[in-house]
């Protein structure tokens, strides 16, 4: 779920700017220059992957993505997930130009700790990869429903009941999201490992 | 508390003016993607993936074609800042009619904006669905009843609040248009970058969207090959795993591809940085134009501040 604009108080709207920005300087710190170029165009592929719509009963649902990003991209993820989600603002209006920050830091967070998760405990074995991704992106989701939820709660108590009812709405869409992220993991595994042993595709030295 | 009980007939008129409403809007934006065909290949799953192109009105005339695009950005988003601080009907009306304006001179397909409406129309009427519902009352709240389903705790201060979100979001939503469509997307990450935001990023933004099309195009062919050997996206373990693939797949790919890209750019001496062509010239005009957007934010701000003192002092 995106933020919209005018949902936030502008002082937590301009401080996730801040925040992301230096989220943002800390995630290019970390990526080697030369690969700069592409993570941009990774991110293009992300980007398509999140305008994938999984039916979900009667209706569907968008792929979030924070989990498998951060898995594949390691520290550069921040870097991706806002770059993503000023383009899905910029061409569909989902988040909205005062929010991205908040967006950012709703996304971006959670990648960074299911990355940190899969290189912790991830690949030791071929199940355990797959399970440790699964579990790395449902707990990539929920984290950042409560960093929304948390978002919402500083508009004061007339907006608990809405966190209360978007972190809800976020249960299915996790489960769903450690599932499809299973799926995608243990497809890598068998077609090009190395995308799940370095993050970003580089070999380290 | 006061209590005010409308009719069911009165209720029903809103509920009904409100559907036809997004009904209409979602239609009137939904048209381009069915006229084109494009989303008969790509079936049900992905009908939202057409991705919109923000250059396509950049070679206009309008005045938002001709103001400095540095003048420009910088007016724009910092008015979008001064409207989500508002806290007033009177500042968001006159919002509203700066946005409408706004996109009526920049002369942008009116169908891209409604797109962008119902784009937020989901999370929006969420709001609008829930706060009156949750929202705790608190002394001199207005509670409206229906005729005769008194239990239903709706809170006219919490249709108000998110009302006035949705003001908020769509006077945004509407100035992106002339924010991001009145020049070549190239030219308006220039001046981004000469406002300050960093040259990495700005690079980055310019490449994505760039290879955003080439991976959708990938993504519709290899849509168009599943779909050929029989998949069909419905609910169940089974599209999950195939979904699972594909997406993988398309990882797969676009790494691939990714390294070819790097390796050509290389080829053609990449060092770092895209040489840019793109030269800024602002004129008096332009600045005076710059002024004038950001004197009228803030005064808006300032009318907004006032009111709410004034109402304070009446005791409103």
């Amino acid at each position: 779920m995106h933020l919209s604009d005018g949902v936030l108080p502008t002082a937590v709207a301009v401080g996730s700017f801040a925040a992301s920005g230096l989220c943002l300087a800390l995630s290019i710190k970390k990526t080697d220059g030369e690969e700069l170029p592409k993570i941009a165009v990774m991110t293009s592929a992300f980007f398509v992957a999140s305008l994938i719509h999984v039916p979900l009963g009667p209706t569907s649902v968008h792929l979030l993505l924070p989990g498998l990003v951060g898995i594949l991209t390691g520290w550069s993820a921040f870097l991706s997930i806002f770059l993503g989600l000023v383009l899905q603002s910029f061409l569909f209006q989902f988040g909205g130009l005062t929010a991205l920050g908040a967006n950012g830091l709703m996304m971006g967070l959670p990648a960074w700790f299911a990355a940190w998760l899969f290189r912790r405990i991830g690949a030791r074995s071929a199940t355990g990869a797959v399970v440790t991704a699964a579990s790395a992106s449902a707990a990539a989701v929920t984290l950042a429903a409560l960093i929304l939820a948390a978002l919402l709660a500083t508009g004061g108590e007339d907006f608990f009941g809405v966190a209360k009812i978007a972190v809800a709405a976020h249960v299915p869409v996790l489960v769903l999201e450690g599932v499809i992220s299973a799926f995608v993991v243990s497809f890598l595994q068998k077609v090009k490992p190395e995308l799940l042993r370095h993050p970003g595709g580089r070999p380290k030295a | 508390m006061s209590v005010t009980v409308i009719p069911w007939w009165a209720a029903a008129f809103v509920v009904a003016a409100a559907t036809a409403a997004m009904a209409s809007l979602w239609l009137f934006s939904g048209f381009d993607k069915r006229g084109k065909g494009e989303s008969d290949v790509s079936s049900d799953s992905d009908a939202d993936a057409s991705v919109p192109e923000l250059d396509a009105a950049g070679s206009g005339s309008s005045f938002f074609h001709r103001w400095d695009p540095r003048c420009k950005i910088f007016s724009l988003v910092f008015f979008s800042f001064v409207v989500v601080s508002l806290n007033h009907g009177f500042g968001l009306f006159a919002g509203l009619a700066v946005a409408a304006g706004s996109l009526v001179v920049a002369g942008t397909p009116l169908r891209a904006a409604a797109r962008r409406l119902s784009a937020m129309s989901g999370f929006l009427l969420m709001l609008l669905f829930i706060m009156p519902l949750t929202v705790p009352f608190h002394e001199g709240d207005r509670r409206i009843v229906l005729e005769g389903v008194p239990f239903v705790p709706f809170n006219a201060r919490g249709f108000v609040l998110a009302a006035r979100i949705c003001a908020k979001a769509v006077i945004v939503a509407l100035l992106m248009e002339p924010l991001l469509k009145t020049a070549p997307f190239s030219v308006t990450m220039a001046a981004v970058q000469r406002l300050g935001v960093p040259v990495v990023l700005c690079q980055m933004i310019l490449l994505m969207y760039r290879y955003v099309f080439v991976f959708r195009h990938e993504m519709q062919r290899m849509w168009v090959g599943m779909t050929v050997r029989g998949f069909r996206s419905r609910s169940g373990w089974d599209t999950l795993g195939h979904l699972g693939c594909f997406v993988g797949m398309l990882f797969v790919r676009s790494m691939e591809r990714t390294q070819r890209v790097y390796e050509a750019m290389l080829c053609r001496g990449y060092t770092g940085v895209f040489p840019s062509t793109v030269q800024f010239c602002a004129t008096p005009r332009d600045w005076a134009w710059a002024a004038l957007w950001v004197g009228t934010a803030v005064g808006l701000f300032a009318l907004d501040r006032w009111q709410g003192a004034v109402a304070r002092f009446l005791g409103f």
